[in-house]
């Protein structure tokens, strides 16, 4: 958008003459670059100089979606007609030729991505090539691309974790390196545990990193599944993840990624959600065995960090699924009418959420 | 109308702030009226490819502000019209490409200064086919939506399909339980959804998700208590609301966010006075605009979301806004 972020000290200047006469010849240059290229377009004149002022006018402005299209429409041209025996010859191209073609549109936006990271467009751009190759090449050649891709993506996420360009990408990247046509014979299919692993790795560089928590409550499932988990081993699984998260929220109780974590761990016991948790087939006494340690170890973190909400916060949502899974209440009412005590001091920007709470809380 | 950010800033970054700040309409007014005249700045042109949107954004500030009139309501609808392609599909300026994001803006534009008929008299295509145009974007496979004929489905674009389809009396054209399914896949465990399916929840796409389930009828898929927790956690200490979870504050999501907890009756859940607060002290208060956030240039996308947010909250003053 036009002015996320830009801090009041800059542009604050009055211009002088010489500022303003220096934009106008700018804003000449600039208009009459896209004057001339969209002609060009128009006049089907999709030759390498049109395909440089694609160039040069996206580096200046990469959110024109416009000249994205102009470039596709030349690139589109250069792959039916790319070919070394010259440019009038109508065969069909030889494949380095539109792996050079692919591969050097690919490298003209690497600068691109890093300075505007989160530019739709330019993501846009680059899954058509991607797509464009799988079309266009035989699947090893497209593979060796998608390989670089996720070298070039774990590179972007060291550069912001949070990114969600980068995640998504990331995702499809994955996915086409999975697909069955790109497989070369004798290797796995399946990246599932890679990429769990990826999500380990990339929390512990930084707990707070929701977007790795999230992609690893997305793979969870799937990684059980492919490993035709039985309920003892999905149990185990909950157990350490459950581990992983409780050691976190010591480090970090005021962290809301982890607590958003913890609470879709705790989904599995919540007959709502069991049935597409990560151990589908708990019975009411698991999970309300299960339900009762956690209510006992999140009390544990109060000590010394009684002014933490999200402890109160965590202990209201366990007392209640406790309560809907066995129709009794584990902590006596006194305990429970404490908590919300405690959020309406501590945590009186949702004191709407608390009144509705306290008021659906027959105890 | 142009996006073009500045002159002026909002309010102050540090120091003090007054506890009773005012709503400074007049310079609101002014400010958007005056943004088609700033064409000799560079950043006019660097932001053509947004002009449509700009409009849209500018005028519904105006009519929040209770000013509808303070655009020239002929003048709109030609430059609408003039960014209109033969297929139906509108681009952001003349000479830019059609796309939905810029159709979306187009009928909303037409409808808000009650207009849509000058599609079928003077359009380059009528009402039938800027419905068609959209209706097409859809894909037969998974029910989402493409932006145009390059591919990139996102759930901006589904909401925005079935926004100005429902605007065009239109929904009929597309697969509703279909887009629905789809919405329904990109659900995630918090309550919130993502861009695409298995992406991470965030605010804006919240707003086109649940939006577009408004649209639907079918805001029971909703998982409330759950969306509802999320979203009130992105209010932060100075009352400023955040798009994802360790985030800053911004000016726009006081629309996305607090929209999407009025549509699933969750608005209390958050400090409203507060909010209201913060998006006062992020106006310029001298020039008119508001910015991201106190002390940032301001700009009209801000502007017309910190007005639409104010609005929301029931601030004295302004036009109520429908929160889809």
């Amino acid at each position: 958008m036009a002015s996320h972020g830009v801090p009041r000290a800059s542009g604050v200047q009055p211009a002088t003459d010489q500022d303003w006469r220096k934009e106008q010849q700018k804003i000449k240059d600039y208009k009459g670059l896209v004057d001339s290229l969209n002609g060009r377009i128009r006049e089907h004149q999709f030759n390498t100089e049109t395909f440089e002022m694609t160039s040069k006018l996206l580096k200046w402005n990469p959110e024109y979606y416009t000249l994205w299209n102009h470039r596709r429409l030349i690139l589109r041209h250069r792959f039916q007609y790319s070919n070394s025996r010259g440019p009038n010859d109508d065969s069909p191209p030889n494949h380095e030729a539109l792996i050079s073609l692919i591969s050097d549109d690919l490298v003209f936006l690497i600068p691109l991505l890093r300075k505007f990271p989160k530019c739709y467009w330019i993501w846009k751009h680059r899954r058509w090539l991607l797509d464009e190759a799988s079309g266009l090449l035989t699947a090893s050649e497209t593979r060796k691309f998608w390989q670089q891709e996720l070298a070039l993506v774990g590179k972007m996420l060291n550069l912001d974790s949070r990114n969600f360009h980068g995640w998504g990408y990331r995702r499809t990247v994955i996915e086409a390196l999975e697909r069955d046509a790109l497989q070369a014979e004798g290797l796995s299919t399946s990246m599932t545990r890679q990429e769990f692993d990826y999500t380990t790795k990339m929390i512990n560089t930084n707990l707070s990193n929701f977007s790795a928590w999230h992609n690893r409550s997305k793979l969870i499932p799937k990684l059980l599944d492919e490993m035709k988990a039985d309920h003892q081993v999905r149990k185990k699984f909950l157990d350490d993840e459950l581990e992983l998260i409780e050691r976190a929220l010591w480090a970090g109780p005021e962290d809301q990624s982890l607590w958003f974590y913890h609470q879709y761990l705790v989904c599995t016991f919540d007959p709502k959600y069991t049935a597409d948790s990560m151990v589908p087939e708990i019975t009411g006494a698991e999970s309300m065995a299960y339900v009762r340690k956690e209510i006992m170890k999140v009390r544990e973190m109060l000590d010394g960090a009684e002014d933490c909400k999200w402890i109160y916060q965590s202990l209201i949502h366990l007392d209640r699924l406790y309560h809907e899974l066995g129709n009794d209440w584990f902590e006596e009412a006194s305990h429970i009418e404490g908590y919300f005590d405690e959020l309406t001091k501590l945590d009186s920007l949702r004191l709407g959420k608390w009144n509705d709470l306290r008021g659906r809380i027959n105890i | 109308m142009s996006l073009v950010s500045g002159p002026g800033r909002g309010g102050a970054s540090t120091g003090h702030v007054p506890d009773e700040i005012k709503l400074v309409v007049e310079k609101h007014v002014e400010y958007i009226q005056t943004l088609d005249t700033r064409q000799d700045e560079l950043e006019y042109w660097l932001t053509e490819h947004l002009r449509l949107n700009g409009v849209y954004w500018g005028l519904t500030a105006l009519h929040l502000l209770g000013h509808p009139e303070a655009l020239p309501r002929l003048a709109t609808i030609d430059f609408v019209l003039s960014s209109q392609h033969e297929s139906g599909g509108f681009g952001a300026a003349p000479g830019h490409d059609a796309h939905m994001l810029y159709t979306v803006s187009a009928v909303q534009i037409l409808g808000t200064v009650d207009a849509l008929e000058e599609l079928d008299r003077r359009g380059k295509a009528g009402r039938e086919k800027v419905g068609q145009y959209i209706a097409d974007l859809q894909s037969q496979e998974t029910g989402s939506f493409a932006g145009d004929e390059w591919g990139e489905t996102d759930t901006r674009f589904l909401y925005g399909a079935l926004n100005a389809l429902s605007l065009l009396h239109m929904l009929h054209l597309v697969d509703i339980p279909k887009a629905v399914t789809y919405i329904q896949n990109c659900a995630n465990f918090d309550g919130g959804y993502g861009v695409s399916p298995g992406a991470e929840s965030h605010a804006g796409q919240i707003f086109t998700c649940v939006g577009a389930l408004a649209i639907a009828g079918r805001l029971d898929l909703v998982d409330r208590d759950r969306l509802g927790g999320w979203l009130s956690e992105r209010q932060l200490p100075n009352g400023g609301l955040s798009g994802r979870p360790e985030k800053l504050e911004d000016v726009c999501y006081s629309w996305w966010v607090a929209s999407s907890l009025a549509m699933i009756d969750r608005l209390h859940w958050i400090d409203r006075d507060k909010l209201s607060q913060f998006i006062l002290q992020c106006q310029d208060s001298e020039k008119g605009g508001i910015a991201d956030r106190p002390g940032d240039m301001v700009d009209v996308f801000h502007t017309v979301f910190g007005l639409a947010g104010l609005s929301l909250i029931g601030f004295p003053g302004l036009v109520a806004v429908d929160p889809i």
